[in-house]
């Protein structure tokens, strides 16, 4: 621990993370830890099919099973939200199935015990009939399906209101930005025209916290304590499926064991409140492992990629079609469609562009944020045409990024200006990193060496807000009030630091308040690597606020004259008679300037607050008797603007690295007919410590100009460019590409023998 | 989870006269590694559970026995067979395996005697033990058995045990000048269940390989000893083309189970690369 008293620094310093030390001795408070008076636990009765009509529901045997106290179905929910249809863009998601069940894990019924085991036990003597529906899995089959997810989409913000009532469809939200002029002409006059077609597949969250909220009836209002990164959301959401003042649903948020986007918006937070208000006592919900499997996934995608080059070598145009598989319920895919669709031309500069980036519903668990928003996926796309199209074309792949990347001041393909040169910086950083152009050692007999490279650039989410109240103590320490949660990045530790900078006080001396809706003001979401910017901003001018708000009272109480070094506890003992007292500061963050693009063709002036950039470059070693890749090194470069603490960054950039590793080379989301057969860890594979390569982590100098203290958000950067790097590097090595995560020694060793013109057997 | 009862015999004997072959919900408990996976995943739902912690010391020892074989009660963990010096002295790759298998919780609990009687064919100590020509003995009500731990394994997750048969202790042949080795191949994390294991064992006189004892476990539903890759090097020296012989009768005559692990056709070709590769490691042997 760091008891210095007095410090040199705040911001910009690798104070030690405050929640460390009772972590490790196991002191912090997780939601699943918590117990109340009288509380009860719910089980999950699941859908055991993965498109189906309910025929009717049995739970007499399960109410009567000694023990258990209550069994909801969808339809009891009826009785305190009578529109039970949650969701953050469509209200789609029914709190427990009704009429329909859209996959295999699907909740179907709750059982309320004061005994968890006696919970499980009656779960399973609940008879549910199903009408069996034809399901639809892959995202391509369920554009062109006579099956639909859903009868009518149910759009629920204003934004998407043009999709109120559409029907038959299983498209759940079309994105599309058109740039420069037509692109199909661009095509005819281009020299090369270059199209290719890459897959990734679901992989899961697995925070090793998983879900678990509880929800306590507290006379006329309601606590959730829960396991969340959006708490301003779920008071927002749950007040609004009650019909209830926003004031009366507390929600509050300790640390989480990891998000990493699987603990956005409502997960089982509607349910467990519904369940409580039913059964009139505090109900817990703790989800399994098993059961993260079912609830919440990252995309997988089928994404076409198609780019015009002139006869110098310069991308002229570029068209996508990219299809991401949602699952059953919309979440927040729309917006990853949205989101990561818009920078599918990737960092370079394209004079003409045509976009088009579909959400598809399909019977599969519900997919949604995960760590890059759907920027892993699309990066592993255009990285990897990147280098095959600077291969066909005979131009080494530094050079051919050269030519073609977007340099500052020149116009991304949403029409917004790039407003710096980190992207160039990356470029020649991540080439550097792996020593590019240099002479290297390619191995020899059956093991072959190969390095490769990825950049890639991510817009923040806008608009998005952030508001922060912080209270000087009559002491002089402070307290910071935010909704911010800190699920492992270190949020609560460089909020903290920025508050002490403004207020010029040891970091020690300020608290942070843990999301309390009753107490600390609204945010968006702990997601998309909005925290330090966004948040850093509201803390700084609360605390400016703060700051001024004592400066005022001194003047009052004449103790601001020049020179003066009358101590805060005397400024408060005089206005108040007694050293006691507090001022409080206030502040409400949306970054000004913010242009919504149009609906039409995504163009927009100012579509993000800042960008993200990052490259990641790898070393490889590929047994090619096996086609096993061993991941030598990893170079992850990033802007990250000011470091506010290097050493959290740090963590930030390799942790994000290293998570994406797993997603390339091992991890996958296997389903039999919709249900998932490997939810385990005994059967899904994350990175362990031998499967960590030598990381080295290279961040640019540089600042954003309206960051607090020139930062911004990093959490995702290093998840980037990890797959279409370690991608690139095989074909450097063993000259196969390969099309489809994971990366496994089979995938490489079949396209080895493919293109020995002596394929291996499909079985 | 419904309530089940646990059983602390004090005896092997005991133990055996718990179980009920007729009944698949009684079971012996000895690390608990494999069967607290299937309670957990619900595929097992126990109404007792018999603990073999409390039964006799004996069979938590290991040693050498006067007649030169080698002696490891059933309930020697994994860990205890790691690190006992005249254990890793009498056939060193089982120190070897060990350090490749599972992890040191794993190891520190799981029991000889359950990771054979498990019949779990992603193991990598079965098919070091078959072909070390170990011999497992069990106790049940009729009485003591030896089984060849070659012949113990019927089937996927199926031994040729009785329902109230326990395995008191394996007993390893005397190994003399034997080389050996296991190779393991994983196909997703480095440390993961066996995508393949081979074991080769064999004694070298001069140049020439006899009595080799090849087995491959992981890709079918037992550990399957190849007769025909044996016929190959048997009597011969391990040169490049005899070698690629063996790899590719290997791969031609075990038959493999597609998996999430991968698919048959891999597999053959792993079961090729890695016979291939066992063949090496006992040729370069130093003695």
């Amino acid at each position: 621990m760091n008891d210095q008293a007095i410090q040199s620094q705040a911001v910009g310093a690798s104070h030690p993370r405050r929640e460390a030390r009772q972590k490790v001795t196991g002191r912090v408070e997780y939601i699943h830890n918590l117990r109340l008076p009288n509380m009860l636990y719910g089980k999950i009765c699941r859908s055991t099919v993965a498109h189906a009509k309910i025929v009717s529901i049995d739970t007499s045997e399960a109410e009567a099973y000694p023990g258990v106290e209550l069994v909801l179905t969808g339809e009891d929910i009826r009785k305190v939200m009578p529109d039970p249809y949650f969701g953050v863009m469509f209200h789609d998601q029914p709190v427990l199935a009704l009429d329909k069940v859209r996959y295999v894990g699907e909740p179907v019924a709750i059982v309320l015990s004061k005994d968890s085991n006696i919970a499980d036990d009656a779960c399973a003597m609940i008879d549910v009939q199903y009408e069996e529906l034809e399901p639809v899995f892959d995202e391509l089959e369920a554009l062109g399906a006579s099956t639909f997810v859903h009868e009518e989409l149910k759009p629920g913000i204003p934004e998407i209101s043009f999709l109120k009532g559409v029907r038959d469809t299983n498209v759940g939200f079309p994105y599309q930005l058109r740039h420069g002029n037509d692109v199909d002409a661009a095509f005819e006059a281009a020299e090369h025209v270059f199209e290719h077609e890459f897959r990734t597949h679901p992989s899961a969250h697995v925070p090793l916290e998983p879900p678990v909220t509880v929800a306590e009836p507290t006379g006329e209002g309601l606590t959730i304590h829960t396991a969340n990164q959006s708490p301003s959301f779920v008071s927002y959401e749950i007040s609004r499926l009650l019909g209830w003042p926003q004031s009366k649903v507390r929600t509050r948020v300790p640390f989480l064991g990891g998000g990493f986007g699987a603990k956005l918006w409502i997960r089982l937070e509607a349910l467990v409140a519904a369940a409580a208000l039913l059964a009139k006592r505090p109900v817990k919900v703790s989800l399994s492992m098993e059961e993260q499997f079912y609830t919440i996934t990252k995309h997988g995608a089928t994404l076409k990629i198609k780019s015009g080059v002139d006869k110098d070598g310069k991308i002229i145009a570029r068209k996508c079609n990219v299809f991401w598989n949602g699952g059953a319920y919309a979440d927040i895919g729309p917006a990853v469609a949205f989101h990561a669709g818009m920078t599918a031309a990737g960092p370079y500069d394209i004079a003409d562009v045509a976009i088009d980036s579909l959400s598809v519903y399909t019977n599969r668990p519900v997919a949604g944020a995960m760590r890059g928003f759907g920027h892993p996926q699309l990066i592993w796309a255009y990285e990897n045409h990147t280098d095959m199209m600077a291969h066909e074309l005979g131009i080494d792949p530094l050079e051919f990024r050269r030519r073609n990347i977007l340099r500052e001041g020149a116009e991304h393909a949403t029409g917004t200006k790039l407003n710096t040169s980190a992207v160039e910086q990356v470029l020649e950083r991540v080439a550097a990193g792996v020593d590019w152009g240099k002479p290297f050692d390619k191995g020899e007999g059956t093991i072959k060496r190969g390095r490769g490279f990825a950049i890639g650039i991510k817009a923040s989410i806008a608009p998005s807000t952030s508001e922060a109240i912080v209270r000087i103590s009559s002491d002089g320490s402070a307290t910071l009030y935010c909704s911010s949660v800190d699920m492992g990045q270190g949020s609560d530790t460089a909020h903290a630091q920025i508050v002490a900078e403004v207020l010029d006080i040891p970091v020690e001396r300020v608290h942070v308040v843990h999301p309390d809706t009753d107490v600390t003001p609204y945010d968006t979401g702990t997601l998309g690597s909005r925290s330090l910017y966004h948040m850093g901003n509201a803390a700084r001018l609360a605390a400016l606020d703060a700051k001024d708000k004592l400066d005022q009272l001194a003047k009052e109480v004449g103790a601001a004259e020049p020179g003066s070094n009358v101590p805060i506890w005397e400024i408060f003992a005089r206005k108040n008679g007694m050293p006691v007292g507090n001022v409080v500061g206030t502040a409400s963050f949306t970054p000004p300037g913010h242009v919504p693009p149009d609906p039409m063709t995504g163009q927009s002036p100012d579509i993000t607050p800042y960008w993200m950039f990052g490259g990641t470059a790898a070393e490889v070693e590929i047994d090619t008797e096996t086609g096993r890749v061993t991941i030598v090194k990893l170079v992850n470069v990033a802007d990250a603007g000011k470091l506010i603490n290097p050493k959290i960054v740090e963590h930030q950039i390799s942790g994000a690295s290293i998570m994406q590793l797993g997603q390339t080379m091992q991890e996958k989301v296997h389903f039999d007919f919709g249900q998932v057969t490997n939810a385990s860890f005994a059967d899904y594979k994350i990175p362990s410590m031998l499967d960590i390569p030598e990381i080295v982590n290279d961040l640019l100098d540089s600042e954003e100009a309206e960051g607090p203290f020139g930062a911004k958000g990093a959490g995702e950067t290093g998840s980037f460019c990890v797959s279409s790097a370690v991608a690139n590097a095989v074909f450097d090595a063993v000259g196969v590409r390969v099309h489809e995560m994971p990366i496994t020694g089979e995938t490489v060793y079949r396209a080895l023998r493919e293109a020995a013109n002596d394929p291996l057997g499909e079985d | 989870m419904t309530p089940f009862e646990i059983a602390m015999p004090t005896s092997l004997r005991e133990a055996t006269g718990l179980l009920d072959p007729e009944d698949p919900t009684i079971r012996v408990m000895s690390g608990g590694t494999a069967l607290m996976l299937m309670m957990k995943t619900d595929v097992f739902h126990p109404t007792r559970l018999i603990s073999l912690r409390k039964i006799e010391e004996t069979a938590s020892q290991m040693g050498l026995l006067p007649d030169g074989r080698f002696r490891i009660g059933g309930m020697c963990t994994l860990a205890q067979m790691e690190h006992n010096d005249d254990l890793a002295a009498f056939a060193p790759v089982i120190r070897q395996t060990m350090r490749m298998l599972a992890n040191v919780r794993v190891r520190n609990v799981a029991t000889i005697g359950g990771a054979l009687s498990h019949g779990d064919p992603h193991m990598d100590l079965p098919p070091v033990l078959v072909a070390l020509d170990a011999i497992a003995v069990t106790e049940g009500p009729e009485g003591s058995r030896e089984i060849p731990v070659a012949e113990l394994h019927a089937g996927y997750y199926e031994t040729v045990l009785n329902g109230d048969e326990l395995i008191r202790e394996v007993i390893i042949p005397a190994q003399d000048a034997r080389r050996m080795t296991y190779l393991k191949c994983t196909t997703r994390a480095v440390k993961d269940w066996p995508a393949l294991g081979v074991a080769l064992t064999g004694v070298f006189e001069g140049d020439t390989l006899e009595d080799p004892r090849l087995v491959i476990g992981s890709v079918a539903e037992t550990p399957i000893r190849v007769d025909e890759a044996e016929t190959v090097i048997k009597g011969r020296s391990l040169t490049d083309k005899v070698i690629r012989e063996a790899g590719e009768a290997a791969s031609a005559n075990v038959e493999t189970i597609p998996d999430e692990l991968g698919s048959a056709a891999y597999k053959s070709q792993l079961v090729r690369v890695y016979v291939e590769r066992a063949l090496r490691a006992v040729a370069n042997q130093t003695v």
